[in-house]
């Protein structure tokens, strides 16, 4: 079922000089599994566009995906032109992009 | 054990969080985060201006504030508020007298090593915040440390750890960073804020035991929640690997184990392991002057009045430097003329200010001459300097950090 991807998992996302990071986590070690599946960079770079250069790290513990996002805000907050220059706001675009979500985890 | 508040998370952050923190309940040391990238470029400016600044000024607004108040409760106040020069805060709020015994950190300056940038500063670490407190200090005043440092050298200090205490420094870095944001630890810019009253979240609170491991809490009757989630979040901030670098520790976030607790979040298993040879260095430059302005583009053909508008500037003054975006906000057939309206963004980047100047004339005289509907959100100013933010490495051995007890 398409669903934003909001309705099960949690994002905060922030700045590091011209990279952007972008945390993501839900609330179950069974949605975990599934984020973990379907969140690959690949599918990032889908959902975010403007996105370039991504790293991705898996944080179990956390249930947690962490995507640093590089050069996404250029010569960081001060120089960059970027609407939202410190990526506050990355985390809540990514949750309201719509994905099919597996019913048992809604 | 060891209580350690946050009452900032960054310069300009709730004025009142010093004595809410303080008059809330028991704390042994209270700490505030006031620098950011930007803010070095911020504080780099004042001191441009003014040798004697460089500093949050707004802690000098809070000691006058509440300095008695902590001094009375016996808790000691451990801020990075001074920022560009610390020793400057530090004989400033000694001059307000009180008596406090007040100590700074220095060091962290490298401009001398970086003498193009307008603010070069070494991330330094918490063993001479530890020193400060060991020598009795009972306000400590940092420049440029790491934010966690903060509350790694109080628990230091306290417990009395040696410097190579990896899984230690390593638990307390994790508190540091969950208390570094203030209320953002705490329900604050929370993403599933609509299941929690985060109408004015209460500032948090480490509780560190010997081992490094902590309770994450806060005072009781303040706002927001301390929960697996909010601190969850916190934890995501600002962070890349799992191999969390600091200068004192590498912290291993891939090893934190949290657990809900009735009174917070308890945090445990943290394992550290010895931090890397060199230290972190935050450089801001001027990169420039930079102007912007956004047209509103109301109605029909949103397309071609965008294109109009944009030949017709860069007609004017040229390509050079220009970056336009057009957010499509607009919505057919709209019931408000706001609905009914998209934003054509455009900034100008460039080294002469004299263009930068420029840019606001062309723009505006474009008004009558322009799309049907032309007009902007706000009119451009003469345009501002623009700093450039890079991070440099350098070996430990060429940074030499000091504490000073006044």
């Amino acid at each position: 079922m398409k669903r934003p991807l909001g309705t099960i998992a949690g994002a905060r996302s922030g700045d590091k000089g011209g990279d952007a990071n972008l945390g993501v986590w839900v609330r179950t070690e069974q949605a975990y599994e599934w984020l973990r599946s379907f969140l690959t960079t690949e599918r990032l770079k889908e959902l975010l566009p403007e996105a370039g250069e991504v790293s991705r790290y898996e944080l179990p513990n956390l249930k947690a995906l962490n995507f640093v996002l590089h050069g996404l805000l250029g010569d960081g907050v001060a120089g960059s032109t970027r609407f939202d220059p410190q990526a506050k706001a990355l985390g809540e675009w990514l949750r309201s992009r719509e994905v099919e979500i597996p019913e048992e985890l809604l | 054990m060891i209580r350690i508040g946050n009452a900032s998370g960054f310069y300009g952050d709730r004025l009142s969080a010093m004595r809410e923190q303080l008059e809330g309940g028991d704390l042994d040391v209270l700490t505030g985060d006031y620098l950011a990238e930007l803010t070095m470029l911020i504080l780099g400016r004042d001191r441009m201006k003014d040798s004697q600044l460089g500093y949050a000024k707004t802690f000098l607004r809070q000691m006058e504030d509440c300095l008695a108040l902590a001094l009375d409760k016996g808790v000691k106040i451990v801020v990075n508020a001074g920022g560009l020069n610390p020793e400057g805060l530090a004989r400033k709020l000694d001059q307000g007298g009180l008596g406090a015994k007040i100590g700074y950190v220095t060091g962290d300056d490298l401009k001398a090593r970086f003498p193009e940038a307008l603010t070069a500063n070494a991330y330094l670490g918490a063993w001479e915040i530890a020193e400060c407190l060991d020598q009795g200090a009972q306000v400590v005043i940092t420049g440029r440390v790491t934010d966690a440092s903060l509350v790694v050298g109080p628990s230091a200090a306290h417990f009395g750890w040696a410097k190579n205490d990896w899984d230690r420094l390593a638990g307390a870095t994790v508190a540091g960073h969950v208390l570094e944001c203030g209320a953002q630890a705490t329900g604050g810019n929370y993403s599933f804020f609509t299941e929690i009253d985060v109408t004015k979240p209460g500032f948090p609170i480490a509780e560190i035991d010997e081992g490094g491991s902590c309770l994450v809490t806060k005072h009781d009757g303040t706002g927001g929640a301390v929960t697996t989630d909010t601190v969850t979040a916190q934890l995501l901030y600002e962070i890349g690997a799992p191999e969390y670098l600091g200068p004192d520790v590498t912290t291993h976030f891939d090893t934190i184990r949290l657990e809900q607790d009735d009174r917070g979040v308890r945090i445990t298993g943290t394992k550290g392991s010895p931090p890397p040879d060199t230290l972190k260095v935050c450089l801001n430059t001027l990169g420039g002057f930079r102007n912007s302005t956004t047209f509103v583009l109301t109605g029909l053909d949103v397309e071609a009045k965008a294109e109009l508008v944009k030949r017709q500037l860069e007609q004017a003054i040229g390509k050079d430097g220009l970056t336009w975006t057009l957010a499509r906000t607009d919505q057919k057939n709209a019931n408000t003329e706001e609905q009914a309206s998209a934003l054509l963004h455009v900034t100008v980047k460039t080294t002469d200010p004299k263009r930068a100047k420029g840019f606001s004339r062309a723009a505006i005289e474009l008004a009558l001459a322009s799309y049907p509907g032309f007009h902007v959100t706000t009119p451009p100013s003469d345009g501002t300097p623009f700093g450039v933010y890079k991070a440099a490495y350098v070996h430990r051995d060429e940074v030499s950090a000091k504490a000073v007890l006044l």
